[in-house]
Parts: C-alpha cells; sequence; structure tokens
C-alpha cells in the first residue's frame, strides 16, 4: 500500500505546476518541499537510528550560510593575522560546498556525540545549534551578523546546449526542489534497503544484539549522521538561493520543531512519513491562513498535531499500513512485517 | 480635463491587469505585518493605527472616488513567512502597493518579491540602512534609518556636552546598526566612545551588562531596544545602583508604557524619539495628531501605543496620498505616486528623498527626531532651540 | 574587583531563579520520562496567574503568590489527565510531541486572550536598592532567592522524606516493580506532572514581577532550563540545582569579562566541553532522585 505513496507523490507533484498557476501556492509548496527534504534527513537518523537529533536546522543553517557566502564572497580576518579573501562564485559550487561541509560538520557532531546516546545525543545537538546560531549573530565580520546576508544571487545551473541557466522562475525552482527531495529519497531507500540500513535498524532495536554481531555501532551513527547531515545542508542551500536573503533567523528552533513534527506525524523509520507528514504540516497553515484569526490558526495547529498522535501514535504511515493489512491480511504481510522498509523500491 | 484623461488612462491601465478590473470598486492596499510570535504587540499597534487611517479616509470618500481596503495578513515574526505573506498579497490578493514588514529582516526578506512582481511597498518601522541602499527601486520608508537619527542627534549631542558614551543595544540589525552609526556620529565629533555592550532581543536579566557598564569610566550610555527590554532595563540599573545618563534611541520607546511598567526608575532617563503624543499642539500636524489620538482612545487602545501606532496611521496615509498623486491603482501608478508624496504626517512632512544607486534609487522620508525626558513619572520635552 | 563582586552576587540570585526554572523539567523527565514541551508555557501561565490574581482581582503580592502556584498545580494536573495518561504505552518522540502541540495551543491561547503587550505586576517592595558597600542588590530579587530556596528544599523534601517521595522515588528506578509492590503508579505521574507544572508556574509568577509578563516570556525559559537539566543531569534534583547556579555564573562572567554577544552561549559550551571530556554528563544520572 504505502510503497507506492512515494512514486505517485513524484508524478503528482511533478504534474501539479502544470494545472497550479497561483505563485503564492507554488511558493508555499517550494518552502514545503525544502521543510520536507529537512524531514526526510532528520528520518534517517530519528526513524532509522533512533537518536533524536533536536539540532536539526544547524545544518540547514550551516548549508544556506556556506552556499550564500561563496557566492556573495567575503573577507575575513581570523587571529594571528591570517585573512581569508573570498571573491564570490557560483551558486552551484555553493551548494557543493554547502553539502560537503554540513557532512563534514555531521560527521564530527557525530563522531563527539555518539560515544552518548538517548537523551545526551538530544542535548548535544540542542547545544550545537544554539552555539552555531550565536556564532552567525556575533561573528559579523563574516555573517553580517543580524544585518542579514542580501541579494544572494539564484541557483545556476548549467543546462547542455544554453550554458549557465539562472533559476529565477517559481517553476524553476519548484522542480529543482522536486529533483533534489526525488534524489534524497532514493538515497535514503537505497540506504535503508542496503546492508548498512539493517545494521542501522539492528542498532535502534537491540544495542548489545547488534554488537555481538560484529556491527561497529559508531561508525555506523556516524555515517548516518553524516548523510542526514549533508541532506540538510543541501536543503539549506535551496532555501538560501531561493528566498535570497538569510540571516541568523535561518537558525530560529521552530523550524526543528516544524522538522520533528512532520517526522514523527507522518511515521518515523517510515520512508513515506516524512513525506506524508511533510506536505500536510507544510500546507496545513496556507490552508488556515484565510478561515481564521492569527493567533487561532496556531491554536488549530498545536490541536490537530495532537488529534493525530491520538489518533495515530505511531504516525500516519503506520496507522495506514496496519489498516492495508486488516483488510488484505495475505498479501501484504511481508511489508507489514518489515515496515521500515515498506516503499524501499519505488 | 486634465483629470478626466488620467482617470481614463488610470481605467484602461487597469483593465489591463487581469482579474482585478472586476472587482475594482475598492483599492486594496497589503498589509503584511507580525501579529504572532516575537513582535506581536507591536506589529498589533502599527495595524490598529492603518485602521484608523483607512477609515478616516474612507468616511472623506476614499481615493480616487474608491474606498480603501486593508488585506491585513500575519507574518508571524519569521522571515521565511513574510516573503510568503507578500506573494499572498500580490498575488492572490492582487494588491496594488503593500505596506510592511515592522522588523528590518522581515522587511529584507519581502524585497525579492517586491522586484519580482514590480509592486511598490511603504516601509513604517524597519531601520536597516541596507532597505534604502541596496537598490530596490520599489521601497518607500517613513521609518528614519539610524544613519538620520544619529544625524538629528549630532547637535543635541554637541548641547548636551557628552564626555564618552557606551552603548547597550539589542544584539539585531536595529541595535547593531544604531551602536555603529551614533559611534561615526559621536566620534566625528570628538566624543569617546567606550565600550558597546549586546543583548539577546529575548533577554530578560541585563545585570551583567549593566555590572560591566557601571565600572566603566563614561558619563552617558545609549541604549537602543523595545519598550519591554527598557522597562526591565531601568529597573535592573536601579537595582545596581547605575546612575549614569541614559539616551535610548529607535522611537519604539512607549514613554508611557515605561513610566508605567518602571516607576521612579524611569526617571531621568532621556529619550529621542519620533513622535509627541503628549502635546499633540506642538506637532507638525496639530490637527491630525488630535484626530488620531481621539480615534486611538474612542477604540479604547491604550494610549502608550500610539507612538508605535502613528507609523501605521502615516504610512496608510502615505500610500493613499501616493495612490492620489499617481493618479492609478496599478502598481507601477503608484510606485510614480510616491515620488509625488507631499503631506504632513505625525512627526513632520512625508517626501520621499532618492537614496541608493543610481537608477534604482529606493524613497527615503526624513522624519523630525525630538528628544525628551522622564522627570517625576511626567515626561518632557528638552527645548534645543536657540 | 568591585565589578567582579557584583558579578557574583548578580550570579547568585540569577542562579537561584535558574534552579527553580529547572527542577520541574528535571522531575518530570526523570520519572515520567517525558520531554516537557509545556514548561515554558506554564512558566508564562504562572506570570498571568499572577497578574490575574495581584492586578485584575487584586490581592496581596503574598496571597498572589500560592494562588499562582496553586493553579499551575491545577493545571498540570489537567494536562497530565487528558494528553499524558492516554499515551502511557507510546515512546518518548510521541509524547514530546504532543507537549509541543500543547506548548503551541497554551502560547497563542494566551496572545489572543491577553495580547502581546507586556503587563507588569506591581511588588511591595521598595524601588531603592540594598547597599553593602560596593554592592547592591534589590529587596524584590532577594526575596526571589529566598523564595526559590524555599521552594527548592520543599520539594527536595517532599522527594526525600514523604511517602509521596518514596513512591516517586520507586517508580523512578522501575515504574513495573513499584506497580507490583502496590504503589499507583497512575497517581505518582499526575502527581508528578503536578508538582513540576507548579514550579514551572512559581518560577513564573515569581519573576514576572520582576521582569515583565509577557507571551513569550516562556521560551527563553525554557531553553535555559533544558540547560541547566542537561548541565546537571537527568532526573537529579540537586544537580540540576546545581546546574542552575553553573549556567548563571558562567553567563554573568561571560557576558562581563568575555562577550555579551556569547552570553548566552556560554551554558551550551560548557555542555558541549564537559560532555566531550565525561560523556556521562556532569554529574552520573543519578540511581535515585533527590
Amino acid at each position: 500500500m504505502t510503497r507506492f505513496i512515494a512514486p505517485l507523490f513524484l508524478v503528482v507533484f511533478a504534474l501539479v505546476p502544470l494545472g497550479l498557476k497561483d505563485p503564492y501556492l507554488l511558493n508555499a509548496l517550494i518552502i514545503t518541499g525544502i521543510l520536507t527534504i529537512c524531514a526526510m534527513s532528520l528520518n534517517l537518523l530519528l526513524g532509522f537510528t533512533g537518536q533524536l537529533s533536536l539540532g536539526h536546522v544547524a545544518f540547514f543553517g550551516i548549508g544556506a550560510y556556506v552556499s550564500a557566502l561563496t557566492a556573495l564572497g567575503f573577507d575575513v580576518s581570523l587571529p594571528f593575522g591570517l585573512r581569508i579573501t573570498h571573491e564570490g562564485g557560483s551558486p552551484l559550487l555553493g551548494f557543493v560546498l554547502a553539502v560537503g561541509l554540513t557532512g563534514l560538520c555531521g560527521y564530527l557532531i557525530g563522531r563527539l556525540s555518539f560515544r552518548v546516546r538517548g537523551a545526551y545525543f538530544v542535548i548535544v545537538t540542542i547545544s550545537f545549534a544554539e552555539v552555531v546560531r550565536l556564532v552567525a549573530l556575533n561573528w559579523v565580520e563574516l555573517t553580517q551578523g543580524p544585518l542579514a546576508l542580501t541579494a544572494i544571487p539564484n541557483m545556476v545551473l548549467p543546462v547542455p546546449g544554453l550554458g549557465d541557466v539562472a533559476l529565477r522562475s517559481k517553476m524553476q525552482n519548484y522542480y529543482l526542489v522536486l529533483a533534489v527531495a526525488a534524489v534524497s529519497y532514493l538515497i535514503i531507500a537505497r540506504l535503508v534497503a542496503s546492508r548498512f540500513g539493517r545494521a542501522m535498524r539492528g542498532l535502534k532495536e537491540n544495542e548489545s544484539l547488534a554488537l555481538s554481531l560484529g556491527i561497529n555501532a559508531t561508525r555506523t551513527l556516524t555515517v548516518a549522521a553524516t548523510i542526514s547531515a549533508a541532506m540538510a545542508g543541501a536543503a539549506g542551500s535551496l532555501y538560501a538561493h531561493y528566498i535570497r536573503i538569510i540571516d541568523p533567523d535561518v537558525f530560529l528552533f521552530s523550524y526543528t520543531v516544524t522538522m520533528v513534527i512532520m517526522v514523527v506525524s507522518g511515521g518515523k523509520g517510515t520512508l513515506a512519513g516524512p513525506l506524508v507528514g511533510g506536505i500536510l504540516f507544510g500546507l496545513l497553515p496556507v490552508a488556515l491562513r484565510p478561515v481564521m484569526a492569527p493567533e487561532a490558526q496556531w491554536i488549530v495547529y498545536g490541536a490537530i498535531l495532537i488529534a493525530i498522535l491520538f489518533l495515530m501514535p505511531r504516525g500516519i504511515v503506520p496507522a495506514l499500513e496496519s489498516l492495508a493489512l486488516r483488510r488484505r491480511p495475505a498479501t501484504e504481510t511481508k511489508s507489514a512485517a518489515k515496515p521500515a522498509e515498506a516503499g524501499a523500491n519505488p | 480635463m486634465m483629470i478626466s484623461r488620467r482617470t481614463t488612462l488610470a481605467a484602461l491601465a487597469f483593465s489591463l491587469l487581469a482579474g482585478t478590473a472586476m472587482a475594482a470598486d475598492t483599492i486594496k492596499i497589503g498589509v503584511n505585518e507580525p501579529l504572532t510570535g516575537a513582535f506581536a504587540a507591536s506589529g498589533t499597534y502599527v495595524v490598529n493605527g492603518a485602521k484608523i487611517a483607512a477609515d478616516e479616509i474612507n468616511a472623506k470618500g476614499g481615493v480616487l472616488g474608491k474606498k480603501i481596503e486593508l488585506v491585513i495578513e500575519d507574518n508571524k515574526s519569521n522571515p521565511t513567512e513574510a516573503a510568503s505573506v507578500a506573494e499572498k498579497l500580490i498575488t492572490s490578493d492582487k494588491v496594488p502597493v503593500l505596506m510592511g514588514s515592522w522588523g528590518s529582516s522581515l522587511t529584507l526578506a519581502t524585497m525579492p518579491k517586491l522586484e519580482e512582481y514590480q509592486v511598490p511597498m511603504l516601509v513604517e518601522t524597519s531601520s536597516s540602512g541596507k532597505i534604502t541602499t541596496s537598490g530596490n527601486p520599489f521601497i518607500f520608508r517613513i521609518s528614519p534609518p539610524s544613519s538620520v537619527e544619529a544625524d538629528a542627534f549630532e547637535p543635541i549631542a554637541k548641547k548636551l556636552g557628552l564626555k564618552k558614551v557606551d552603548f547597550l543595544v539589542i544584539n539585531n540589525d536595529w541595535g547593531r546598526g544604531a551602536a555603529a552609526d551614533f559611534s561615526k556620529m559621536l566620534k566625528a565629533n570628538g566624543v569617546e566612545v567606550g565600550l558597546t555592550e549586546t543583548m539577546d532581543q529575548s533577554a530578560q536579566d541585563m545585570s551583567a551588562q549593566l555590572s560591566k557598564l557601571k565600572a566603566s569610566d563614561a558619563d552617558t550610555i545609549m541604549v537602543t531596544s523595545a519598550v519591554d527590554q527598557l522597562t526591565l532595563l531601568f529597573k535592573q540599573m536601579a537595582a545596581l545602583g547605575l546612575k549614569k545618563r541614559v539616551i535610548t534611541t529607535g522611537g519604539s520607546q512607549n514613554p508611557d508604557q515605561i513610566i508605567a511598567q518602571a516607576g521612579a526608575a524611569a526617571d531621568n532617563t532621556m529619550h529621542l524619539t519620533t513622535f509627541l503624543p503628549w502635546w499633540p499642539e506642538k506637532t507638525p500636524n496639530p490637527e491630525a495628531t488630535a484626530y488620531f489620538l481621539g480615534e486611538w482612545k474612542k477604540r479604547g487602545f491604550e494610549f502608550a501605543g500610539a507612538t508605535e501606532s502613528f507609523r501605521g496611521y502615516d504610512g496608510i496615509r502615505s500610500v493613499a496620498a501616493a495612490i492620489a498623486a499617481g493618479g492609478g491603482t496599478d502598481p507601477a501608478s503608484i510606485q510614480k505616486g510616491f515620488w509625488k508624496v507631499d503631506i504632513v504626517g505625525l512627526n513632520g512632512p512625508i517626501k520621499f528623498a532618492k537614496s541608493g544607486p543610481t537608477g534604482k534609487e529606493s524613497g527615503q522620508s526624513k522624519p523630525n527626531v525630538y528628544l525628551i525626558e522622564i522627570t517625576d513619572g511626567k515626561v518632557k520635552q528638552v527645548q534645543l532651540g536657540g | 574587583m568591585d565589578q567582579l563582586l557584583q558579578h557574583i552576587l548578580n550570579a547568585l540570585v540569577l542562579g537561584g531563579t535558574y534552579a527553580l526554572l529547572g527542577i520541574g523539567l528535571t522531575l518530570i523527565f526523570g520519572i515520567m520520562n517525558v520531554v516537557n514541551f509545556t514548561h515554558g508555557a506554564l512558566y508564562t501561565f504562572g506570570g498571568y496567574a499572577m497578574y490575574l490574581a495581584a492586578v485584575a482581582l487584586g490581592l496581596n503580592f503574598f496571597v498572589a503568590l500560592p494562588v499562582a502556584l496553586v493553579a499551575g498545580l491545577l493545571l498540570g494536573a489537567f494536562i497530565e489527565f487528558t494528553l499524558l495518561r492516554p499515551l502511557r504505552r507510546s515512546d518518548i518522540d510521541t509524547t514530546m510531541l504532543v507537549m509541543i502541540g500543547a506548548g503551541i495551543i497554551m502560547q497563542s491561547g494566551t496572545l489572543w486572550i491577553f495580547g502581546g503587550v507586556a503587563k507588569a505586576v506591581p511588588t511591595p517592595f521598595p524601588a531603592q536598592p540594598l547597599v553593602i558597600g560596593p554592592v547592591s542588590l534589590s529587596y524584590v530579587n532577594l526575596f526571589v532567592l529566598a523564595a526559590a530556596i524555599a521552594l527548592i528544599a520543599i520539594t527536595y523534601f517532599t522527594i526525600n522524606g514523604t511517602r509521596l517521595g518514596r513512591a516517586m522515588r520507586a517508580t523512578f528506578q522501575d515504574h513495573d516493580t513499584a506497580a507490583l509492590m502496590g504503589v499507583n503508579v497512575s497517581l505518582i505521574y499526575t502527581a508528578t506532572f503536578a508538582i513540576g507544572s507548579a514550579l514551572a508556574a512559581a518560577a513564573g509568577a515569581l519573576l514576572g514581577p520582576v521582569y515583565v509578563v509577557t507571551p513569550q516570556m516562556g521560551e527563553l525559559a525554557a531553553v535555559k532550563a533544558f540547560a541547566i537539566v542537561i548541565l546537571g543531569g537527568l532526573g537529579s534534583i540537586s544537580g540540576a540545582t546545581i546546574g542552575g547556579f553553573i549556567l548563571a555564573f558562567a553567563e554573568e562572567l561571560g557576558a562581563g569579562y568575555i562577550s555579551s554577544g556569547y552570553r548566552d552561549a556560554m551554558g551550551f559550551l560548557i555542555i558541549i566541553a564537559v560532555l566531550l571530556v565525561k560523556p556521562t554528563g556532569l554529574f552520573a544520572r543519578a540511581e535515585r532522585i533527590g
């Protein structure tokens, strides 16, 4: 049942701009898509390894800043008389560097913090995000601090036959986000279905058993953290070149909260969960906006979140799976026995 | 004759804008303000001021023979939302002009959208210099950037005989910008500049920063922050026995709220402000000030909010003047109209001067700046003439 | 030197309020394994309860304080009963998210009811500070410090010296065994959440008059509370108390002598440093709370 969700989403959302011309809704879908990429990457850690990162926004924000600064250029002096001057370059290089550097950050954080587990991992990630936000706020020479980085160029892609094309229109950005989301999904799906994925799940379900079977826990978790961070960094880069202004508000804790809401309400540890949760909670504010007062919108948002978790404590996708299982026990048993792999092969 | 031709042209331009021509009995003005989140109180004040202006204009027959209609949206104090809201107002609600977005980061986030859709926006509160210097010809600002405020403060600084000044500013574009611009001006006038301390915008305990300032040898502390944090600062200064000259900048002080909440701790503090609601007769436009304050009271709002909300009132009046001067209800005419605006706002003439790179200038109006002092729980103006 | 003395005094006062913020959160986490994202909203609730009792109802300041505390106790019991009890069997992420939802509702509801403009609560203390040599301290801060220490002591005694406390400690160690031994675990959970909420509300009621009361006041308080709990070790009251003072000293001296811009980073830098050196936390997870 749910294994068809992702390909279905891809087809539906690839067709959406053909019928939908409203730029506001397209804009909402682009932002939702970017946050959904973050949610998918968070799910890799939270859902498949069981480690909750409450500082995931740090990778998103670092990705945004790295990409923007690569494109805009900077001139910064460091201690010991060092000075780095960068002229400004292509946004695509920014995207690549954003992915690389956030991956490196994820690797380092993973190496350092996977010596501790559970609650302490949560704590290290929160602390890391808060420190990074304060650095972005106070290192004015590099980040311009609260004065914001403005006039960030749009993403530029080399297109065969056309040369470099700047993605200025909504439609172009929409398909870029959709493509990055699809690639991220495929990477996670392949990873989860691989031997590595079994190692992750083994660690989540029974760490001592997994260790006795020869799984290297720190290495497995670190690889997951690296990939997860790099994807969030990619999303940050997309965000910076789409919104075209960033300031330390990209590190707002509320973005992390939104990502966690998307993952857990959709169903953590399922491939389709973050997609369903992402679309739902990305578009819910858009749907509520015209209907009621601003404060009431937030109240309804919170109430819907609680209602979903009361009705489906494990999230929407697992609930749909067990519903399907009850209806057609014979054919679906296999995928339900391995819920984590549901939808692994689109 | 002239007028009728203009209206015909406007009508023609209007009918070219698909979808808008049919619903053209009102002129929509998009209002993009923070109504929830960290800046909810200020955004709500500005919106209340905007509503008073809209009702007043409509009661007098509207603009170009049409009523104006405010389309108010909440940007949740979040830059991403501010950009989305601008997009919604322009493309879904088809507003030809916007007012917004209170904070500088919120305004900066909406600016690419203005360029994308070629729609002008009146900026009522934001102070970041970047807003009018980055070459966005759709920006028209009535609030002073801190450099304008610093220039206005120059004669006052001389008169007060400042020797050495420390800064305590909110750690955002507003506070940092103020510290930079005032330092520059003071240094140019031979005043020594000492420490520059920052405080997080949500911080409630500033005793560490204040203890450090207490130990410094400066005679004056210049403070930039919003009213809630100022209230706390004055209370904590009193608790620490910090007795130096304090001058606040930024025009978001609401002195009455400070007096009500900080009590005696607010005595002998000085405030640079852009509006004098205490003496309507002394303001540049006494009639409008009296009307605005009367309406403010009639609607049951707290008097203290008037120093924030008057910008919403002036903002909508400026937009209406731009629509009238441009002679059309399409974005391009309104953008042209802004350059012809010449009205007397509640804090001085509103008239846009060119600012930023040639060919893509933004408009910046230069409001009056006043210095007031709180003495024995009363606000009094510090006379600077002569 | 004078400046240093003043910083130390400030840190002592601030540390008391931080400790009060931390113990409610650590209690709930330790016993119920719930990451309480309503902690900040309950702190805000305490501030508004104080405002309503002292300003709207015109109660005496010292009467209004316990009123706000009891209001927090009741609200906490209500939240536990309606939102957490049905999800007892769910995992920690689910309950955390439900608490996030409840926190969003409470904060937005406060904004809707009271508006965003800050409310002040007058105190009966003189505005003039108490001056001791080179340092000074306001009377209201002194009172808050004393009240915080008293509340922490009462909580400590409740957990270590009463039947309820013994049941709470048993539940903390192993709730299944505790249930087998005849402890009413459901009741313990409700009591724990109510006490934790009452402490958050008390902190809000005490600090509301010192600062001002706004719908956002809980946000920063919650961040601090998390840092304190982390510093002190999860589930430990004495750890949270010490964590509160460590955080206060780090912030105060960090802002005074390093950089005020990084003031709020100090606590987190200590946390990262501690976890790198000693991954089990500054104070190894207590075998028993208290």
